[in-house]
């Protein structure tokens, strides 16, 4: 439900920052060193965890609804999760859109 | 936000737990009517599989539709735990735990409804 | 068609209404049960009975109830050997109220009981109203 929201609003500006911030490093630096993973990839695993911890919310919510057999407190647990990876996600999405703000204002 | 099953479950389920705090109410308000029959909602789920009408066409003699939508019917013998001499079926003790799982199921429903609402107003603001 | 949550205040307030009208009744008798007549060979206080019904309200579709009937006890009176009291008939016999007041006691308890109960559903009813227009405090 949500997802699709985050999905058009977010992860797009993301995976486009990313990849003009990984082109950038490939260009200029040598190869990542062992064991740390591109700027671009570490933000599509946050974006992706978004989509994935809502429909665990959804999914646990719409049971409980229904009144079937699921733990409040699993519930709660689930949706309060939901609610974390959505914050961080908006907030990692409007820091990208102000710091491209900011670099296209550079002079260069 | 129309179209989101999430909100639209929820109604559902607060208006099936607002008939039953109301047949709660009632049977309460009845404990101590000569005769008076105790009776609870239908399942919730079977609020969702088929039209209420149809359900009270086919058992007109046990299920009756209140203008809510929800079919309400009377306790069946294995579900009721006292019986007065002129035939009374309520039992406080029954009524008081079902007001309280009404309490609680509503309770919930509220909480999962305002934070997807909130979680959408979020996804939402620029 | 009425909100179910607003349809059980009504009929909880009903059923505190008939309680309440019942527990008067109840003080009544007790306080009447030793009260003979003035006369030679008259009548004592009778204990008074309250029948309750249910009664639909059509808009909600839920059972009401409602106090049908205030009438008296048709047991026979006590009678008690008290040739001086300005009550005893020829033979020197009192009528005394048909009143028992350990029935009177219990009464009482089932009727508390009942007011209670009718008042929790008032104060839950309550709370689930105030629960759904919360929904739009705090955004």
């Amino acid at each position: 439900m949500i997802s699709s929201l985050v999905s058009s609003a977010t992860q797009q500006a993301i995976s486009r920052l990313g990849e003009a911030v990984s082109t950038t490093v490939a260009s200029t630096a040598t190869s990542a060193p062992a064991g740390s993973e591109s700027f671009g990839a570490v933000l599509g695993k946050m974006v992706g965890g978004v989509e994935q911890s809502l429909g665990n919310a959804e999914a646990l919510s719409l049971r409980a609804l229904s009144g079937g057999d699921v733990d409040t407190r699993q519930v709660v647990d689930a949706v309060m999760s939901a609610q974390q990876s959505l914050q961080t996600a908006i907030a990692i999405r409007d820091k990208i859109v102000q710091a491209y703000l900011d670099v296209s204002r550079m002079a260069i | 936000m129309e179209g989101i099953h999430l909100f639209d479950l929820a109604e559902r389920q607060a208006r099936w737990l607002s008939v039953r705090q109301q047949t709660v109410a009632s049977n309460i308000a009845n404990a101590n009517t000569p005769g008076f029959k105790a009776s609870d909602v239908v399942p919730f789920a079977d609020t969702l599989q088929k039209t209420q009408l149809t359900m009270v066409a086919t058992n007109p003699s046990h299920l009756t539709d209140t203008p809510a939508g929800v079919a309400t019917v009377e306790l069946r013998r294995d579900q009721v735990q006292t019986e007065s001499y002129s035939g009374n079926t309520v039992s406080l003790e029954q009524e008081l735990v079902k007001a309280g799982d009404v309490n609680r199921d509503y309770s919930l429903n509220t909480s999962i409804v305002r934070a997807f609402h909130q979680m959408l107003l979020a996804a939402l603001k620029e | 068609m009425t909100d179910p949550l607003i349809s059980a205040l009504k009929v909880a307030a009903s059923g505190l209404s008939a309680q309440s009208t019942r527990l008067r009744v109840v003080a009544e008798n007790m306080a009447n049960a030793q009260s003979t007549g003035n006369t030679p060979g008259a009548d004592p206080y009778t204990r008074k009975t309250i029948t309750f019904s249910s009664t639909l309200d059509r808009p909600s579709g839920a059972d009401l109830v409602r106090v049908s009937d205030i009438g008296t006890d048709d047991a026979p009176y006590t009678i008690e050997f008290d040739p001086s009291h300005p009550a005893a008939d020829t033979n020197g016999y009192v009528k005394l109220p048909n009143v028992n007041m350990m029935v009177e006691m219990a009464d009482m308890r089932e009727a508390n009981r009942s007011y209670e109960a009718d008042l929790q559903v008032v104060k839950q009813a309550r709370e689930l109203i105030t629960m759904t227009i919360d929904l739009l405090k705090g955004n």
